[in-house]
């Protein structure tokens, strides 16, 4: 079997079709087994490693590089720095478009933030590379690094995240303010984040003449393909990336990265392969990061705890060269019912790399000020926090008016709510204790994330030997698409799965599209539902057409494809296999195509977004103020479930990323030096088992006939929203002390 | 790491020798502290003098009232050693806290309080029972002995042959440990014995610390109770991201209370 191939099936039971089975990880046994090859586990020959320099500090400029000492290291090939590198076609600083983020390649000598890359050693041995970047020494000219949020002057950009408009309203806020007979006004902060996937950033790079061939984990080949492209002067098709596994990417290996793109040059430098790994602390810098916020919640309701008014304002920082601004007021634009709605956002520079797209960027931070003023306005309200949400369900999109193409969010605070046993608890804070005397709290939160599609292609091909081929460069992040697209595959081509080869992974294949915004299932699903469906119709007009097949005259539309045959749709026991058709007609296989995009008119149409309900039971210890998430139970609907373990699986994820906003992940910086302290995985905390003692996934079934023909919607990123604002409130409502710093750390929990 | 000479003597004489020749030279025992930081280059030792291979630096002994410790005995000893367990149960219990399985069964008693890191264990149990260092050369009372963030009375070529713990009537320890490094955020080891009703704190300042007001409401009335209400003042603690200096405060409290509550 290919690398790039997972034509085996583990067991499964068999219910006539794929989607909705709960197969396990088809790619599962190559990794426990360790034959998944990762991006850094390619040794082509004549290997050298290329190890960054990177900034100590985090503004100015780089005086001084001892190259003749590291040159002199035994084993050291090249020194690359600003003055010794080859050409680019294209200026990294230029903006060639949207997503093209702005890259350090050794363009000049400035430092625009700590961790930037200022020099790349190239060496025989990983260890010869790493000691001649050692003594590289470099000295600087530092200039004061700007690095508070609220020190540096603020204006109000014209977008926020990937290009929606920075301001919207309906209604009058003010108005409905003045109105109120409640109103709640708190201040939330949130802190820089970063993504810390488990495999760093990798990349292989071997130029032949013009071509290029990369191993590099990437959410998105065939952007990194043209970005590469651009910036060194030749055809994307001349570069072929391969990136059949990631160790998680979470946004940051959407874009093709600096450090990967200094691969590449390193490898054009010397003429030979070269392989670059980040270290762990250097992923805090060049690959994007989730950038601190503080917002502003403006919350008004009336006598019967109705809202007249939800005001939700962002502070937020990008990088001092580039426009990246998280999105967390759009938060508030879709969930709750309000006469008035305002969002808005404001920016500062700060001396750090470029924030980018992480985990929900936006929904994450967004929801849990939301939700963390929705309980305080219940509260205020004396309502029960879900009473008070039920209260105020949208009927229809707040911010915009338009009807939900789907939203079973009632079902999802029902049967969540059931199961957590929400009904019991106290309306007051500070009223449960356990056996142990530990003070126990509930929480619960709203989950909702926008169900988006991008855009993708896939190939099928239907074989003389019954079997079948789905081909498509999408992207496995560890999500589960190589079993989930495989499930899709088998039932467009009408086989089982066993009999589908699913090839994926590299970027020769037809464009998978991005996998990113929880799209990738309904994305790259479409555009292989959409092949299959191509083949089956070519497959058909031959049969059809053919006076010797039993299928003579049934025409396409009265065709059906299943386990290999196709039959009469009025009667299914006239029918023929696949391999008879393509026998008789000579042919050694049949090939179609299909793509997928989102659907302009049903876009305008709908507001189209996956809902959930969060419940969370936290036990605050009284004399340490030490926070346990005992329980986490979610309920969501998200559409068609294409296979209930993997979605179940990016639920859990989701929930435990939620915690690990709510309690643990701080990004703590030296405003000195603009370092961070805690690069490292020993003191930038995120949660493990023992954190995570029980948390439960509840799939609430939901049809949506609009946001694709198979009803997909997105499971990635709705668990961590929702999460992170029940945890906060079981806080509350263990402790009566409302936190609004997150992490909520246990030093807040004492007397 | 740099390159360095390594030498393994089997006597205490041998060993202060060639640290006396050698004023670059230091001693190994256990690792658990001198090891990373020469892996991080932090230290440029030009000997290692390693002293598992002293057979008398080891070994668990009671002589009349007084439980004696070689200075290589490893943590995982002193924790499932039955004469430490009747005599002083709360120093097997602190000794069965530190680090994981693999810190216990390498790291020593001798090396620990020879470091004096602000966030280790045994300084707050020989502080506050009284215990007496016996070098190769002195014996040294613990409140002379620890002097402030890594540092000791300890010469540079003096190594620590064992430590002495007079019998206490009873004793106790609690502390929170930092749940990823397992270092203690905040410990209290409360001690009635020879040297008197003592108190002595770890983790929470820049060294092993006696909290006097604390002793004196026990030694008016041993009980949680009586030294619920004594404050610390958290002027000079340590403040990081586990914990500001105000949180280590609260926690000598409580960490008292539950110390005496261990003690019984």
């Amino acid at each position: 079997m290919s690398e790039n191939t997972l034509a085996q099936a583990p067991v499964h039971l068999r219910q006539g079709s794929s989607i909705g089975q709960p197969l396990t990880r088809r790619d599962g046994v190559l990794k426990v087994t360790g034959g998944a090859v990762y991006a850094a586990d390619n040794h082509p020959p004549g290997l050298l490693h290329a190890v960054l320099a990177v900034s100590t500090i985090a503004r100015g400029r780089v005086a001084a590089l001892d190259l003749a000492a590291a040159r002199a290291h035994p084993g050291v090939v090249e020194v690359m720095t600003p003055g010794h590198k080859p050409a680019l076609a294209q200026d990294p600083d230029e903006k060639a478009g949207p997503f093209a983020f702005r890259l350090d390649l050794l363009q000049d000598d400035r430092v625009r933030y700590a961790n930037q890359s200022i020099a790349v050693v190239i060496a025989e041995t990983i260890e010869a590379a790493t000691e001649g970047a050692a003594l590289l020494a470099p000295r600087y000219e530092v200039e004061p690094a700007r690095m508070d949020l609220h020190d540096a002057e603020s204006f109000f950009p014209a977008v926020v995240g990937a290009g929606t408009p920075a301001a919207e309203h309906h209604g009058d806020v003010d108005a409905g303010m003045a109105a109120a007979a409640v109103r709640v006004e708190a201040t939330y902060d949130t802190s820089a984040q970063y993504h810390n996937a488990m495999e760093p950033h990798a990349i292989v790079a071997v130029w032949d003449g013009d071509k290029l061939r990369l191993d590099t984990p990437s959410q998105g080949m065939a952007m990194a393909q043209a970005r590469i492209a651009g910036l060194f002067g030749i055809p994307p098709e001349n570069i072929h990336i391969r990136s059949p596994f990631l160790g998680g990417g979470f946004g940051s290996k959407g874009m093709i990265s600096g450090p990967q793109v200094l691969g590449i040059m390193a490898a054009k430098l010397v003429g030979r392969p070269v392989k670059l790994v980040l270290r762990r602390e250097q992923m805090y810098g060049p690959v994007g990061h989730r950038a601190p916020t503080r917002q502003t919640l403006r919350l008004g309701a009336d006598a019967g705890g109705a809202l007249t008014a939800i005001g939700h304002h962002t502070k937020t920082a990008s990088s001092s060269f580039d426009d990246f601004f998280e999105p967390a007021s759009g938060a508030s634009h879709s969930l709750y019912a309000s006469p008035a709605i305002a969002t808005s956002h404001e920016g500062v520079r700060l001396d750090t790399g470029t924030p980018l797209f992480m985990r929900a960027p936006g929904e994450a931070t967004g929801s849990i000020a939301l939700e963390s003023a929705i309980d305080e306005m219940a509260d205020a309200c004396g309502m029960d926090p879900l009473t008070f949400r039920l209260k105020n369900y949208a009927e229809v999109e707040p911010i915009s008016g338009k009807p939900f193409s789907s939203k079973a969010l009632r079902q999802c605070y029902e049967q969540g709510a059931a199961r957590f046993g929400w009904a019991s608890r106290p309306l007051a804070p500070r009223m449960m204790r356990d056996a142990a005397g530990m003070l126990v709290g509930w929480g619960m939160g709203t989950a909702t994330f926008p169900a988006l599609m991008f855009q993708a292609k896939a190939r099928a091909t239907l074989r003389r030997d019954g079997t079948g081929l789905m081909e498509i460069g999408a992207h496995d992040m560890g999500q589960g698409a190589w079993t989930a697209l495989a499930q899709i595959a088998a039932d467009g081509l009408g086989l089982d799965i066993d009999q589908v080869e699913f090839r994926s992974g590299t970027s020769d294949l037809p464009d998978g599209g991005i996998a990113g915004g929880s799209a990738h299932t309904a994305t790259a699903g479409m555009a292989v539902h959409g092949a299959g469906a191509d083949v089956i119709a070519r497959l058909a007009e031959l049969a059809t057409g053919d006076e010797r097949s039993p299928l003579f005259g049934a025409g396409n539309a009265g065709v059906v494809a299943r386990g290999g045959r196709l039959s009469r749709r009025d009667d299914e026991a006239r029918g023929e296999s696949y391999a008879d058709i393509l026998d008789r007609a000579g042919l050694a296989g049949i090939e179609g195509s299909g793509g997928s995009a989102a659907n302009p008119v049903a876009q305008s149409a709908y507001a189209m977004h996956a809902h959930g309900a969060v419940f969370a039971e936290v036990k605050v210890d009284p004399d340490l103020g030490q926070i346990r998430v005992t329980r986490l139970v979610g309920a969501f609907a998200a559409g068609t479930i294409i296979n209930p373990r993997m979605v179940r699986s990016q639920y859990y994820g989701g929930m435990i990323w939620g915690l690990s906003f709510a309690l643990l992940e701080k990004a703590v910086t030296d405003r000195r030096s603009g370092r961070i302290m805690n690069a490292d995985l020993g003191e930038y905390h995120v949660p493990v088992n023992a954190d995570v003692p029980s948390v439960e996934a509840i799939l609430v079934e939901e049809r949506d006939a609009h946001v694709n023909a198979l009803g997909i919607k997105g499971v990635g990123e709705i668990g961590i929203t929702g999460t992170a604002g029940a945890i906060a409130n079981a806080v509350w409502h263990a402790t009566g002390r409302r936190v609004r710093q997150f992490p909520i750390t246990l030093d807040r929990l004492i007397d | 790491m740099y390159d360095f000479a390594y030498h393994k003597p089997t006597s205490i004489a041998d060993a202060v020798k060639i640290l006396a020749a050698d004023p670059d030279a230091k001693p190994v025992s256990g690792g658990h502290t001198l090891l990373p930081a020469l892996k991080h280059r932090l230290n440029q030792p030009s000997a290692l003098v390693d002293l598992s291979g002293i057979a008398e630096l080891r070994g668990i002994k009671r002589e009349g009232d007084t439980i004696i410790i070689g200075a290589m005995t490893r943590h995982g000893e002193v924790a499932t050693s039955d004469i430490i367990k009747s005599a002083i149960p709360a120093l097997a219990h602190m000794a069965s806290t530190i680090g994981d399985t693999q810190v216990r069964n390498r790291g020593t008693m001798g090396g620990s309080l020879a470091n004096n890191d602000p966030a280790a264990d045994y300084p707050a149990a020989a502080m506050a029972l009284g215990a007496k260092f016996q070098t190769d050369r002195r014996t040294l009372a613990a409140e002379d002995f620890f002097q402030g963030m890594f540092t000791t009375a300890l010469e540079p070529d003096e190594l620590l042959i064992a430590i002495h713990f007079p019998v206490p009537k009873k004793a106790g320890y609690a502390k929170l440990k930092n749940p990823a490094s397992r270092y203690s955020m905040c410990g209290v080891f409360v001690a009635d014995g020879a040297a008197g009703i003592r108190v002595a704190v770890n983790g929470a300042g820049p060294g092993v610390f006696r909290q006097e007001a604390a002793e004196a409401a026990l030694s008016a009335n041993w009980s949680p109770e009586a030294v619920a209400g004594v404050k610390q003042d958290p002027d000079g603690l340590n403040s990081d991201i586990h914990g500001s200096a105000e949180y280590r405060a609260h926690l000598v409290t409580v960490m008292t209370k539950r110390a005496v509550l261990d003690a019984g």
